[in-house]
């Protein structure tokens, strides 16, 4: 059975870069990844270290844009397929598959309806689908993946940062979406605020399943702009990930 | 009989992907050449299950290269004709992914086919082997074909000189796709996708009436309710014909009346101002009644200004959305103005007096040779006046219409005129809903409505009478 994790929260607290490190995490254990940005801003495949001209929502247009010239009698699922496989960026160990340009105006019901039914299909080719969304996309998300299994929100440790899983938790609730479980990471945690971080999700009875610290490493990298999926096993960051990822039972 | 493979065969590996990682070659796809191409010959023309190979075999590929690859496959049997062949090749994409390792995307010159190393290790190493397999199916599960002979070419030149024909006959078959009418078929298709906004529409899906959306054709509806029955697309018999021109069915009634939970119980499909197609909104283009010139007018989501009748899309396709019957509004697909039954019984082309040109340039081809300079686009009228004067300095057909009207006028006056025993004036600013003269004003200025200004023009108005009582 596939494993579905989609990973939200508020902007800038460290989404792509815990989606990225889940990644490393697993394809170091070869279990095959399937990597979905679903963030329109799309910032995964650099982080990743690779590269990912066109997406899902290009592909989309295409099917719309194209359709009254195609064959009357063509199967328009098994041409969007290939479509969607053509797109996808083929790394080894993971696949990366980015969402990139959002609805237009017009109907999409009936391409988001063939869509849904590829991704389901591709899904299962896969250990594991990591879905890197920005803040409030939970839902955006699955319209085109049906079944979360682990909704992530990441936190920066703020109060704030808190009240938005709080928010997420409300939300998910509300779109009775199939999502079975939902955890915390705290993200560039400092010594100063770890102690108060926990107090609050015990307080919004969020589930805290990691706290990851600032990171010397990343914020090096940073300023070089290099990727993360390659940064050493001795990462602050890369070690949480890891303990994560072990009570995730990844 | 599978025995004789060193694969598994079954539905279940239909979805299965072959990454790059764990793919021995690749053939056609984006990066390459080939097509798949079904021809029906007569029985003695082929030898049953014969292959033929033509360039380099799979052992001889190395493992992570790419090749080009045309698959032909020739069939016989006494029901196989030509017309069943596109159905037959479809079908290779099925049968070639229910083979294990094996990934087909795609169709005809688009496809896309990778094997897997686990399959190699399994002892995959021919074309043959994959031909045979294809062909055993094709057999099992078409059993009109009673002989089958498969030819696959790796060789670049070879592929290259065989294409050119294969598109040629892509292109006939399509040619007598199009040619497909709702007369030619038993079964239309419905869609309810849009019911979760929509609550009450129904879309029909005939050969001659795309969906309204301009994503659903007949083909798509037969595809998607023959996968899954109970799924958003599914057959409508059609039943009865009630009113061929209009397009109404007995099975098409019956259905609308359950689906729209009795909110309408009869629905013309190529009607525009009786029974018409519910819109639920998410129409390509929105037709628009106008009165004044008693003609109709479209406009698209893309097109940003007004249209004569002053206007915008948004305005009008609130108006038409929600999975109503709305008389004066239909919600069509691009689509369905390149087919033969558009508006037929309004009078089809003959009715469309102004499009934006964008859009009109986009079915120029398929408009009416006579009437194409007729139709006025923003460039020739962006209101009533300067409509009009288009229609009439152009001669559009719509004008004999005016004549009729005028005389249609005069006897509505004088009815009334007679009949009145109370103010019974036909007002200048009848609130009637938009309806064509001879349906709204023939029976009397109507009821209230959308608050629609409907002008007489030329309309002679005598009265012999007027009484004005103090309602009790
Ligand atoms: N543990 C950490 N230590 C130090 N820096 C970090 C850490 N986690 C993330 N960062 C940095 O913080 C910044 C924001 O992270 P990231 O882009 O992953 O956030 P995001 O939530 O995906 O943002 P957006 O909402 O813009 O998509 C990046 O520069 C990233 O390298
Ligand atoms: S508009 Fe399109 S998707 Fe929606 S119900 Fe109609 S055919 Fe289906
Ligand atoms: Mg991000």
């Amino acid at each position: 059975m596939t494993r579905v994790i989609a990973i939200t929260g508020k902007g800038g607290t460290g989404k792509t870069a815990i989606a990225a490190l889940l990644i490393r995490y697993l394809t170091k254990g070869n279990k095959i990844v399937l990597a979905i940005d679903a963030d329109p801003d799309t910032n995964l495949p650099e982080t990743l270290g690779c590269e990912a001209e066109t997406g899902i929502g290009d592909m989309r247009e295409f099917m719309l844009n194209e359709r009254d010239n195609l064959p009357p009698d063509v199967n328009k699922e098994s041409i969007f397929e290939s479509k969607i496989y053509e797109v996808l960026t083929e790394m080894p160990g993971y696949d990366l598959l980015v969402m990139g340009r959002p609805e237009g105006s017009g109907c999409y019901c009936y391409a988001n309806n063939l869509l849904r039914g590829i991704m389901d299909r591709l899904v299962k080719n896969y250990d594991v689908v990591i879905i890197d969304t920005a803040a409030g996309l939970e839902h955006f998300s699955r319209k085109i993946i049906r079944d979360v299994d682990d909704l992530i929100v990441v936190t920066d440790g703020s109060r704030r940062g808190l009240r938005t899983g709080e928010r997420i938790r409300e939300l998910v609730g509300e779109l009775e979406a199939n999502v079975k479980n939902i955890y915390v990471i705290a993200n560039k945690v400092t010594e100063a605020n770890k102690d108060k971080i926990s107090e609050t999700a015990k307080e919004l009875k969020l589930e805290l399943i990691g706290a990851v610290e600032v990171d010397e490493m990343i914020q090096e990298r940073d300023l070089v702009g290099s990727p993360l999926f390659d940064l050493p096993d001795d990462s602050v960051a890369v070690r949480e990930i890891e303990n994560i990822a072990k009570k995730l039972k990844l | 009989m599978a025995d004789e493979f060193p694969f598994e065969i079954s539905p279940m590996f239909e979805g299965e992907r072959v990454r790059k990682d764990g793919m021995y070659v690749e053939l056609a796809g984006p990066k390459s050449k080939g097509f798949e191409l079904v021809k029906s010959v007569e029985m003695d023309e082929i030898e049953d299950g014969k292959f033929t190979l033509i360039g380099p075999d799979l052992s001889a590929m190395e493992e992570g290269s790419r090749h080009p690859i045309a698959m032909i496959y020739r069939i016989a049997g006494e029901l196989v004709e030509q017309d069943l062949e596109a159905i037959v090749e479809r079908r290779n994409h099925d049968f070639q992914n229910y083979i294990q390792g094996v990934m087909h995307l795609n169709q005809r010159y688009d496809i896309w086919i990778r094997v897997s190393k686990d399959a190699m290790k399994k002892g995959l190493n021919s074309f043959e082997q994959i031909a045979k397999a294809t062909m055993m199916l094709f057999k099992n599960e078409l059993p009109f074909i009673e002989k089958i002979e498969a030819t696959y070419i790796t060789d670049l030149a070879e592929v290259e000189k065989e294409l050119d024909g294969a598109i040629a006959t892509y292109t006939a078959r399509d040619e007598r796709t199009r040619d497909l009418h709702d007369e030619d078929v038993d079964v239309f298709y419905g869609c309810t996708l849009c019911q979760s906004f929509a609550p009450t529409n129904v879309c029909v899906v005939t050969p001659d009436r795309i969906s309204l959306c301009g994503a659903i054709n007949w083909f798509d509806g037969r595809a998607a309710a023959k996968v899954d029955p109970e799924g958003p697309q599914f057959a409508i018999e059609k039943g009865e014909i009630i009113d061929a021109e209009g397009g109404e069915y007995s099975g098409v009634n019956d259905l609308a009346k359950s689906l729209s939970n009795g909110e309408y119980d009869r629905i013309k499909i190529h009607s525009f101002f009786e029974y018409p197609h519910t819109s639920c909104g998410c129409f390509e283009v929105v037709g628009f009644y106008i009165p004044e010139v008693d003609g109709i007018g479209w406009v698209d989501r893309d097109f940003t200004g007004t249209a004569p009748n002053g206007l915008p899309f948004s305005t009008m396709a609130g108006q038409t959305g929600g999975g109503k019957q709305i008389v004066g509004f239909l919600g069509i697909g691009i689509n369905y103005f390149r087919s033969p039954k558009f508006i037929e019984t309004d009078g089809g082309w003959d009715r469309v007096v102004w499009m934006p040109k964008h859009l009109k340039d986009k079915v120029l081809a398929d408009i009416p040779e006579d009437i194409v300079d007729k139709v006025a686009t923003e460039e020739d009228a962006t209101d009533l006046e300067s409509l009009k004067a288009f229609l009439t300095e152009k001669k559009h057909p719509i004008l004999e219409r005016w004549v009729e009207e005028e005389e249609e006028d005069e006897e509505v006056v004088e009815e009334t005129t007679t009949a009145a025993s109370t103010m019974q004036m036909p007002t200048m600013t009848a609130g009637a809903p938009m309806m064509p003269a001879g349906l709204g004003l023939g029976s009397g200025s109507g009821s209230g409505g959308s608050g629609v200004k409907i002008t007489l023009k030329n309309a002679k108005v005598s009265i012999d009478r007027v009484i004005i009582k103090k309602s009790e």
